[in-house]
Parts: C-alpha cells; sequence; structure tokens
C-alpha cells in the first residue's frame, strides 16, 4: 500500500477476475453494439458468453484482444487496461491470450506443423528439435500428430479447428478465447471439441472463454454463463442457475424460442410498407 | 446541384483518406525493413516468388520489343543510309525507356496483381488478424518482406529485360538483316554511357517504378474490403493505378534527366 502503483497493479494481477470488462460500448456506425456492458471472467474457469448471431460476440473478443477500441469503458486484463498500452506492450499481453478464430484463420501457404511452429518460431530461440517436441506434443493433445504433413485445404473443418486449437496453446498462454468452436460440426467432432476445451482448461490451468450459440454443448462445459442480447447483459449466471431462470430472453435463448424478446427479424421498415414500395429507395 | 457537389466531396475526402492511409502504411512497413536484416530468408522467399517467376514473361517480352525495334530502327536507318548505327538506337530506346517501363508494367501485372490478391485473402480469411492476435505483426512479418522483394526484384528484371532486348535486335538487325556486326556492337560502345544511360535510365528509373508498383501493390492488398469482390477490386486498382502512376512518373522523370 506504500508504494500506490506497484502494489496495485500486483495484487490485481494473479487474483480477482482475469478480465474485468467495465461499462463497456461499441458502436459500429449507427449501430450500436454494446451499451455499457459489465463482465467479470474467473481465473481457472470455463466461461461462456452467448447471444444470438450478430449479438457482437465476436466483436467482444477483439476488444479484449485489443483488436478494437471501445468507445467507452474499460477492459483490463490481468489487472491491467490493455487499451491503455503503448503497442509493443499489448503485443506481449496478446503472447499470454491464445484465440481461436470462428475460421480457423491457419497460414494457409504452410503445412500443419508449421502453423503450430509459427508463435513458437517467431516468438522464441528454441532450437529446431527443441520446437519439433513442443509441436508434436501440442498436435498429439488435439489428436492430429498423425496430420502434421498434411496443408489447412487438405483438413476438414473440424481438424483444421483443432490445429487452430494447438496453435493457441502452443506458447502456454494464461487464457483462451474460443469464437464459436462448435459451430458446424458434426456431433463427433463436437463432443471430441468439447472434452478438449474442459481438458485443457484443467490440465493446463488455463482460463477459457467460449463464445458460442450452442446451448447444450456451451451449458455442459461452461461453469459459468453470460447471455448478451441487444448491446446488454440479459443475463449471468451458473448453467444451473440459468436453466431456471425467470427473464424471458434467457427463456427464450436456453429453450430456442423462435420469437421473443429477441427479434428474429435485422431491424427495418415495416414489413408492409416494404411490401407496398414499388422500388428500392 | 446539391447531390453533385456532395458527391464529388465524399469522394475528395474519400481519395485523401486513402492517401493518407497509404503514407502512414508505408511508414510501418518500412520501420520494419531493418528487423529483415535478421531474417533475410523471409525475403530471399518472397523474390523467388514476385522476381523470379516474373522471369518468362520478362525474358519473352524482352525478346520480341528487341526485335520489333531492330526493324523499325533498321527500316528508318536504312533510308539515311545510317543502319550502322542500329546497335545505338536499339540500345539507347531500351535503356532510356522500354527497358524500365515495358518491365514495370509488365511487373505490375504479373507480381503486383499476385501480391494485392495474396495479402487480400490473407486478410479476408483472417490470417492477419489471427496473427495479430498470437502478437505477430502483419506489417512486418507479411507485408514488409515482400515491399522489400519486389523494390529489389525490380531493378534486376529491367536489366535482364534491357540486355535481352539488345540481343533480340541484334538478331534481327545483325543476324536477319545484314547489318555490319562490329558497327553494331563498336557504336554501341561509344555512345552508350554508364551514368545516362545505364544508371539513371535503367536503374534509377526501375529502382523507382519498383517502390511505386509494389507499395501500391501491398497497400491495395492489405486494404482490401475483406470479401471477394473487395480483393478482385482491388487487384485491378493495383494494376490499373501502378500501369498509370508509371507511365505518368517516367514522364516526370525523363524530363528531369535526360533534358540537355
Ligand atoms: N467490420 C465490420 N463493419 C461493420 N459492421 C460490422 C463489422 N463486423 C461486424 N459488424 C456488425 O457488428 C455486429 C456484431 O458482429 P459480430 O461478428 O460480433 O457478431 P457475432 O455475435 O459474433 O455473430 P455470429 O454468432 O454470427 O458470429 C453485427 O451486427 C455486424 O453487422
Ligand atoms: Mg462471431
Amino acid at each position: 500500500m506504500l508504494d500506490q502503483n506497484g502494489n496495485h497493479s500486483r495484487a490485481a494481477a494473479g487474483e480477482g477476475p482475469i478480465v474485468e470488462v467495465r461499462g463497456l460500448s461499441f458502436a459500429r456506425g449507427s449501430r450500436i453494439i454494446f451499451n455499457h456492458v459489465d463482465i467479470d471472467i474467473p481465473r481457472g474457469k470455463v466461461t461462456a458468453i452467448m447471444g444470438p448471431s450478430g449479438s457482437g460476440k465476436t466483436t467482444l473478443l477483439k476488444l479484449i484482444g485489443a483488436q478494437l477500441k471501445p468507445d467507452a469503458g474499460r477492459v483490463s486484463v490481468d489487472g491491467v487496461d490493455v487499451h491503455r498500452l503503448p503497442r509493443d506492450e499489448v503485443f506481449e499481453m496478446r503472447k499470454r491470450m491464445g484465440m481461436l478464430f470462428q475460421s480457423g484463420a491457419l497460414l494457409t501457404d504452410l503445412d500443419v506443423f508449421e502453423n503450430v511452429a509459427f508463435p513458437l518460431r517467431e516468438h522464441t530461440r528454441l532450437p529446431g528439435s527443441m520446437i519439433r517436441t513442443l509441436v508434436l506434443m501440442k498436435l498429439e493433445a488435439v489428436g492430429l500428430r498423425g496430420a502434421r504433413k498434411l496443408m489447412p485445404r487438405e483438413l476438414s473443418g473440424g481438424m483444421a479447428r483443432r490445429v487452430a486449437l494447438a496453435r493457441a496453446i502452443a506458447l502456454d498462454p494464461m487464457m483462451i478465447m474460443y469464437d464459436e468452436p462448435f459451430s458446424g460440426q458434426d456431433p463427433i467432432s463436437m463432443g471430441i471439441l468439447v472434452q478438449l476445451i474442459r481438458q485443457l482448461n484443467d490440465a493446463l490451468g488455463l482460463t477459457s472463454i467460449v463464445v458460442s450459440h450452442d446451448v447444450a454443448e456451451t451449458a455442459s462445459i461452461a461453469d459459468y454463463m453470460y447471455v448478451i442480447s441487444d448491446g446488454k447483459i440479459v443475463g449471468h449466471g451458473t448453467p444451473d442457475e440459468m436453466g431456471r431462470a425467470e427473464s424471458k430472453w434467457v427463456r427464450q435463448f436456453m429453450q430456442g424460442l423462435p420469437d421473443g424478446p429477441v427479434p428474429f427479424h435485422y431491424p427495418g421498415a415495416g414489413y408492409i410498407d416494404d411490401l407496398l414500395a414499388s422500388e428500392e429507395p | 446541384m446539391i447531390e453533385l457537389l456532395r458527391y464529388l466531396g465524399r469522394w475528395g475526402l474519400g481519395v485523401f483518406q486513402r492517401l493518407g492511409r497509404g503514407h502512414i502504411f508505408v511508414l510501418y512497413v518500412l520501420a520494419g525493413i531493418p528487423g529483415l536484416l535478421f531474417r533475410f530468408r523471409l525475403v530471399v522467399a518472397q523474390m523467388w516468388a514476385v522476381g523470379v517467376l516474373s522471369l518468362l514473361i520478362i525474358v519473352v517480352s524482352g525478346v520480341f520489343v528487341g526485335m520489333v525495334l531492330g526493324l523499325q530502327g533498321y527500316n528508318t536507318l536504312v533510308d539515311f543510309g545510317a543502319e550502322e548505327s542500329l546497335g545505338v538506337a536499339v540500345a539507347k530506346a531500351l535503356t532510356r525507356e522500354l527497358g524500365p517501363v515495358i518491365s514495370a508494367l509488365l511487373f505490375a501485372g504479373r507480381a503486383g496483381s499476385a501480391l494485392t490478391a495474396e495479402i487480400g485473402l490473407m486478410k479476408a480469411t483472417e490470417q492477419l488478424d489471427g496473427m495479430e492476435m498470437m502478437a505477430v505483426d502483419p506489417l512486418r512479418r507479411v507485408v514488409a518482406p515482400r515491399f522489400l522483394a519486389g523494390v529489389l526484384s525490380m531493378p534486376l528484371l529491367a536489366t535482364m529485360f534491357t540486355a535481352i532486348g539488345v540481343v533480340g535486335g541484334y538478331f534481327v538487325g545483325v543476324g536477319l538483316l545484314g547489318v555490319d556486326d562490329g558497327a553494331f556492337w563498336s557504336q554501341m560502345q561509344s555512345k552508350v554511357e554508364l551514368r545516362d544511360d545505364i544508371i539513371n535510365g535503367v536503374l534509377v528509373k526501375s529502382f523507382v517504378f519498383g517502390i511505386v508498383v509494389t507499395w501500391i501493390a501491398v497497400f491495395e492488398g492489405y486494404d482490401a474490403v475483406p470479401t471477394s469482390e473487395g480483393v478482385s477490386a482491388a487487384t485491378t486498382r493495383t494494376v490499373v493505378n501502378s500501369s498509370l502512376a508509371v507511365l505518368g512518373l517516367d514522364f516526370v522523370l525523363t524530363a528531369l534527366m535526360f533534358n540537355q
């Protein structure tokens, strides 16, 4: 407490929530995507962020990774406000966050092995034999050691996502953000991914943020859930609590009702007016 | 009327914003170049893609342009009985103008468009975003090596084009039309100057064109709208804009360099 700054930041790092979102607002043009949102991501847990398509889940992950800047509010990761950091410190911070993109985002000119080795080659000076061992360990963890010579175009969507997962854990990050890990997967690879996320989280002592709209799968691994809709948090709690929640929004989302407080339609002019207008204005 | 003004205003603003972004962009890229000296393999790999793979079209075009010059030059000179000077005529035309300009236009079509498409697609498939999240700066890792490779390759390609062009002119003039072999080379040797023709003509011009074409190509790719239409529009813009820039700059450079 004597040396305020030093003590304070040391106290903040290592305890308390790993990600703290406070009063976050963000708009794309005139479309408000977040409106004063508060989120806490606890350490060592799997936290799910759920919401309908287009509700800004990917945007939220990009805000946490400091790829986008909020219009208001702050995001601190491990006690530091990521949007106040200079560029090179943002990069240092990102080495400790893995992110799994919705598309996998593998480098298409490198094979599976080199994709996983990429962050190691960029950020460490390890000798080749050590890199090889590390890469094989990460690939073994996702069950794709045998596929290391394949190019990204030769992988199925599910395999690509597992390679991306191996790459995301290559630098042993403190947390991983998964963007829609389950969408477009068959039930088997969905099951594999669900297990992998849980196992990696527990075995490596990570913190995981899973962004998804697959309610059942996500509820089965999440320790805590947030539901966002219309730029606000409409509910949060453990999966059990969420299943019993009173809120109309949460109920609609958890039970998959087609219409309710979350509209099925993108906002626009009235349907009848639209049909009666003779031409596109 | 107001609509038109508003449209013009918005268009102008857009143009200047893009210009501004392009300049900030190139500063970041230049800042990434010193770091490449320690990782020159990245540049070499790109010189293969950008330079070596452009060789075929450069060589073939060089031969034909040289042959046409030989034929045209002969037809004109022979009326004055000056066909001995064919070597000089071919060499001067190639070193000062056609060598750097045509090879830059070919380079824009062959390598520039490929660079734009590659970088644009990497953006559209989130590879650049993914790199950023792995704490790797795509400007340094992806754009800077390609930029440097383009800038280094262009003078080499232009030199190659010019040399091959002279051989093409020789083949037509001496081989087919019977110009004296010795006169062809000796006149060329005494009239082509190192500073004006080789350094200023071939090397400086093609170096400037290399910078401009590669800059436009990597910027268009990096700035592309990340969709298929966006990338294809960006590729077209690269070829059109860099060709116009090359022709415009060539006029300026010629005026500056060869003004007695
Ligand atoms: N680059 C962009 N420019 C303008 N608007 C964008 C851009 N990216 C996203 N948006 C808008 O931001 C909103 C949120 O997008 P986001 O990708 O975060 O949604 P999401 O929750 O991840 O959806 P999904 O579940 O379909 O992936 C969408 O309404 C979209 O229209
Ligand atoms: Mg998304």
